[in-house]
């Protein structure tokens, strides 16, 4: 299976190191070969039909920052879907930031992508929050698989499980947390006593919290992700600003010493009905599902048949995310 | 030994039957039964008045049946059961005048505040405050809702229980 991967920034690298990991486990299992055919990032692109050497395209990468260096197949300034138009593949796998204002380049690179008649494969949550129904429709009218499992949750399978491992229950409600980043910043805080301000501040040099962190602690991110799960669980039609948002930015060590004395904590904690969308901070007792510790999502789905599944896991994370990826491409495979 | 329970029960067919059937087979004899479809409490659910007859030890194994099957017990010969509920407020609470926000919870019917605890910090503007509203139970709907209101007007944050 070939692939045109856009994006190689921290998921991106992470699926190059998976394809190099578990190439052979992936052949004797499914008879599965992933082939990176394409690589794009700010630099410009590498191409080879014949696939490229993924270990030299991370060294390449470390060393230069730039997988246009790439030796003799490396193409400076070539982007998007200028590079798609240079090379035949058999998915795209749509890894760019984020960009919830427009959703762009990832939006177009998506469309092209699936009016090519080719699977897309996307961690972006930017096209999926404000799109969905437009690229959704696409998908089915060009007859091909577009899958999103990493754009929510990170390694904790909740997408895809709801659709296939729970295909005939009806999914009613979900509650959960989606943002590792301020759940995180909410667990230290609980257990050290210690500020807002000072926790962030810890988060960003651990890497956790990025160095503009609005998106995260804002609970926009978390907004995108209760977006894609109403649309793509609860069949809803909703977008980001449906959206009620509210941070944690405002959460004092004060309020979490006085949940903690009546066994409950502080979690931003998203909520999907088919009525209404929510993220903001709630009260959850220290003994329920919703108790989980560190840069863990959970999500609690609500169903007609099975009363509540809960699902945990790591939300954030190189490889974890790339696992949730290689899930979509082996699974693409197994269909066709 | 006779007994009025009040149930909540979702309206939905054999329900009905299905808390029914249990409480009978625990050797409670059920006297009466009223249940009356077009009266709804706030969450959609309907009232289901029962009478069972049996001995206090029958009566507390039907109450932990109860419990097992997941069936909200609203009131135990009319004595209203209550449910808590826990807030936490985040803003100038001292400046804003708590009594008012107190007094304002508990002029809503069968609503009282059985706690209130403040925190304040080093800047008044996030004082944190915790209060546990004891409320007739199934009206936590109207009681977030105020405590909502509330918090509109004098610019609180609110921290809701899941």
């Amino acid at each position: 299976m070939r692939i045109c991967l856009m994006g190689f920034g921290a998921v991106g690298q992470g699926v190059a190191r998976v394809i190099s990991m578990k190439n052979d486990y992936l052949n004797n299992k499914y008879g599965l070969d992933l082939k990176l055919v394409a690589v794009t990032d700010t630099s410009g692109s590498a191409i080879s039909q014949d696939g490229l050497d993924v270990d030299l395209l991370l060294e390449t990468k470390a060393l230069t920052g730039k997988v246009c260096k790439y030796p003799e197949f490396g193409i400076p300034d070539l982007k998007n879907s200028k590079t798609m138009d240079m090379v035949d593949y058999d998915v795209l796998l749509e890894v760019t930031p984020t960009n919830i204002e427009d959703a762009q380049p990832a939006k177009s690179l998506i469309i092209k992508a699936l009016e090519d008649k080719k699977h897309v494969v996307t961690s972006n949550k930017g096209p999926l929050a404000l799109f969905y129904k437009e690229l959704m429709s696409l998908a089915r009218e060009n007859n091909v698989q577009f899958k999103y499992e990493a754009s929510v949750g990170g390694a904790m399978p909740i997408i895809n499980f709801a659709h296939d491992t729970l295909p005939g229950c009806e999914i009613e409600s979900i509650l959960g947390i989606l943002n590792g980043t301020t759940n995180f910043i909410l667990s230290r805080m609980t257990r050290e006593g210690s500020s807002y301000e000072h926790t962030l501040q810890e988060a960003q040099v651990l890497g956790i919290a990025e160095t503009d962190p609005t998106q995260d602690v804002e609970g926009t991110d978390a907004a995108c992700k209760t977006v894609i799960l109403a649309n793509s669980i609860l069949g809803t039609d909703f977008t980001l600003e449906d959206v009620k948002v509210e941070g944690i930015s405002h959460i004092t060590s004060e309020a979490i010493a006085l949940a903690k004395k009546d066994g409950y904590l502080i979690k931003l904690i998203a909520e999907v009905s088919p009525y209404s969308l929510s993220v903001s901070p709630r009260l959850v007792k220290e003994d329920s599902p919703y108790a989980v510790d560190g840069t863990l999502n959970m999500a609690t789905l609500k169903t007609d048949l099975a009363d509540e599944v809960t699902v945990v896991g790591l939300g954030a994370g190189s490889l974890e995310t790339a696992s949730a990826i290689l899930s979509d491409l082996v699974n693409i495979w197994k269909k066709l | 030994m006779r007994t009025n329970l009040v149930l909540e029960l979702q309206d939905v067919p054999g329900q009905l039957v299905g808390v029914l059937g249990p409480i009978g087979t625990l050797g409670a004899n059920i006297v009466t039964v009223i249940h009356q479809r077009d009266i709804k409490t706030d969450k959609g659910m309907v009232p289901v008045q029962i009478t069972i007859e049996g001995d206090q030890n029958t009566l507390d194994v039907v109450l932990k049946k109860l419990k097992e099957l997941n069936i909200q017990v609203m009131a135990v010969d009319g004595i209203v059961l209550k449910e808590k509920i826990t807030t936490i407020l985040i803003g100038n609470i001292v400046d804003r005048d708590v009594k008012d926000t107190m007094d304002t919870i508990n002029s809503l019917e069968g609503v009282q505040v059985a706690d209130l605890e403040l925190k304040l910090s080093e800047n008044n503007q996030d004082s944190s405050t915790k209060i546990v509203v004891e409320a007739e139970y199934g009206n936590r709907d109207m009681v977030m809702d105020k405590i909502e209101e509330i918090a509109d007007i004098k610019e609180f944050k609110v921290i809701s229980e899941v």
